[in-house]
């Protein structure tokens, strides 16, 4: 039986060297589509942590338009104090607001750089005493003189939601595109490492190898490429982890709920690797079907 | 060792490859196929093999059924038999000794049993100098030399030639005659589809003709053709 491994071992780096240009795209495609993937399950890992949090303490927030007037903001903060409805609340200034959107973009200097601060609007965050009173204090803000809008964190985790499945979907179609280009690559590198050793599939059948011990070394070969692109694109999920972990721990209020975590990755990872071991297996399984019947 | 019964292949393009075979073989016999081009004597070997399947009849190898066999034992029955063609079919960039060795690799046989046999069948086809020839360093005699150790170094109980001598000279080919002449003394039964009148008729074993696809002569110590 060793000497059996030794043979596949050997027959599967021959095939791999000789196919090396597919067989590297192969392995690209693999880790590209599986890392889109990968990452887009690790975003809503996130914001399933982030949106469990809005659940426990609902907010809302009351925008001013970037114009209102420190006598209107002041009226509204009254009328805050003396609301029984309202257990607390904060005023966000413009230049905080500034600060919370740098944050946000930190990674994007270009975006910070062009926005405006005359057109990040103050606001007041709410915490109701009791979360069903959220509409209640919504509607009693709404339309008052200097108030854009208000929103309640309901509202605002549905948006986000809202947006955020569609990017999700957006992305999974994506990844399920590459992947299945990546399939296509695979079954076509083993089509073509058959094809490149007819001459010694024809013997090995007419000597009486078993199919299985035909097949076994394009297998391999698939699971190979299927494996290694799955092994980058876990390696590139662990680091994305790291660095948006990093910009979740340096966040400050509602985007620290956002956090994921290492064991997030590696369960995330090793799925990966469980989809790129099958599609290898699988892609090189159509390719060798044309050799299947004798 | 071989037995047909009323075997009928017919090719999609409703070509008649063979009508109505029923021929008997037995172990340790020798049998040459003869007949003009397209009589369905590569047809008949392939059936053998299970390459192909029969329309209708019953095909007997080495005790099996050969057209009713499950898929997954086929090559267990290819290892009862060797085969030969006309253009060697060896591996290129291998040596004679791997081109050998492989046969026996890729059916699982272990190392010590490979280091013991691939020397001794290369001793018997007379090669055993040139085991570390490529195929490219090797005259076509020589070849078909590797190609027969390859098809018999496994021992199987039948050998099977589609036109062996068909790219040698005289000269050449009388060796790979004495060559499976000698195979055929072990015990193995041979059969093969020749074209070659000479061989045929100096060898004086059975032949069997066919003419597009029928039986038309099966005769012991037989000759090539029926003298006019
Ligand atoms: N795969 C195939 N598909 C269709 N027809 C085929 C096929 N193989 C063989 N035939 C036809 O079957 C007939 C018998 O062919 P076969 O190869 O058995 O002849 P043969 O006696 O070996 O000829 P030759 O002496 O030229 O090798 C021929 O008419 C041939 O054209
Ligand atoms: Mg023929």
């Amino acid at each position: 039986m060793a000497f059996k491994l030794d043979y596949f071992a050997r027959e599967t780096m021959v095939s791999l060297r000789r196919n090396l240009v597919m067989t590297l795209a192969g392995i690209l495609t693999v880790a590209v589509s599986l890392f889109l993937f990968g990452g887009v399950v690790l975003l809503s890992r996130m914001v399933d942590h982030g949106t469990a949090r809005w659940k426990e303490g609902v907010e809302l927030e009351v925008f001013f338009v970037p114009t209102a007037t420190q006598q209107q903001i002041d009226d509204v903060q009254q009328e805050l104090k003396d609301s029984p409805n309202v257990k607390k609340f904060r005023f966000i200034s413009k230049k905080e607001a500034l600060d919370l959107f740098k944050r946000f973009f930190a990674d994007q200097p270009e975006l910070v750089e062009a926005v405006d601060p005359d057109t990040l609007p103050p606001s007041f965050r709410v915490v109701p005493k009791d979360p069903e009173l959220t509409e209640t204090i919504a509607v009693q803000f709404r339309g008052r003189p200097g108030v854009d809008e208000v929103l309640t964190a309901q509202e605002q985790v549905r948006r986000m939601l809202h947006a955020i499945s569609w990017i999700r979907r957006l992305f999974f179609a994506i990844s399920g595109v590459l992947l299945l280009s990546s399939f296509f690559l695979i079954v076509n590198t083993i089509r073509l490492a058959t094809y490149a050793r007819r001459r010694e599939i024809q013997i090995m059948k007419l000597v009486g190898a078993t199919n299985w011990f035909i097949r076994i070394p394009f297998m391999l070969e698939g699971l190979v490429q299927g494996a290694a692109g799955a092994g980058l694109a876990f390696g590139a999920v662990y680091v994305l982890q790291q660095i948006l972990s990093d910009l979740v721990v340096r966040s400050e209020g509602v985007f620290r709920s956002f956090f994921i975590t290492t064991g997030d990755a590696v369960g995330i990872g090793l799925w990966v690797l469980v989809i790129g071991g099958v599609v290898g297996v699988a892609g090189s399984a159509i390719g060798l079907r044309r050799f299947l019947d004798v | 060792m071989i037995t047909l019964e009323h075997v009928t292949k017919t090719y999609k393009s409703d070509v008649v490859a063979l009508r109505d075979v029923s021929i008997e073989i037995k172990k340790g016999e020798f049998v040459f196929l003869v007949g003009p081009s397209g009589s369905g004597k590569s047809t008949f070997l392939r059936l053998l093999l299970r390459e192909d399947l029969p329309d209708t009849g019953r095909i007997l190898v080495a005790g099996r059924d050969v057209a009713r066999l499950s898929t997954w034992k086929v090559p267990y029955l290819r290892r009862n038999m060797g085969t030969v063609f006309q253009d060697f079919k060896l591996l290129p960039g291998k040596t004679v000794y791997e081109n050998v060795a492989f046969a026996l690799e890729v059916i699982g046989r272990p190392r010590h049993v490979i280091e013991s046999q691939v020397p001794q069948i290369l001793e018997l086809v007379g090669l055993a100098e040139k085991s570390q020839r490529f195929d490219y360093e090797l005259s076509g005699g020589e070849q078909q030399r590797v190609s027969i150790a390859r098809a018999f170094v496994n021992r199987p109980l039948i050998l099977l030639a589609d036109e062996p001598t068909g790219n040698l000279d005289p000269a050449t080919a009388e060796g790979i005659m004495r060559l499976l002449d000698r195979i055929n003394r072990t015990g193995t039964t041979v059969v093969m589809a020749t074209h070659d009148e000479g061989i045929v008729n100096t060898m004086r074993r059975r032949v069997v003709e066919l003419d597009r696809g029928l039986v038309v002569r099966d005769q012991a110590r037989g000759v090539y053709g029926l003298p006019a």
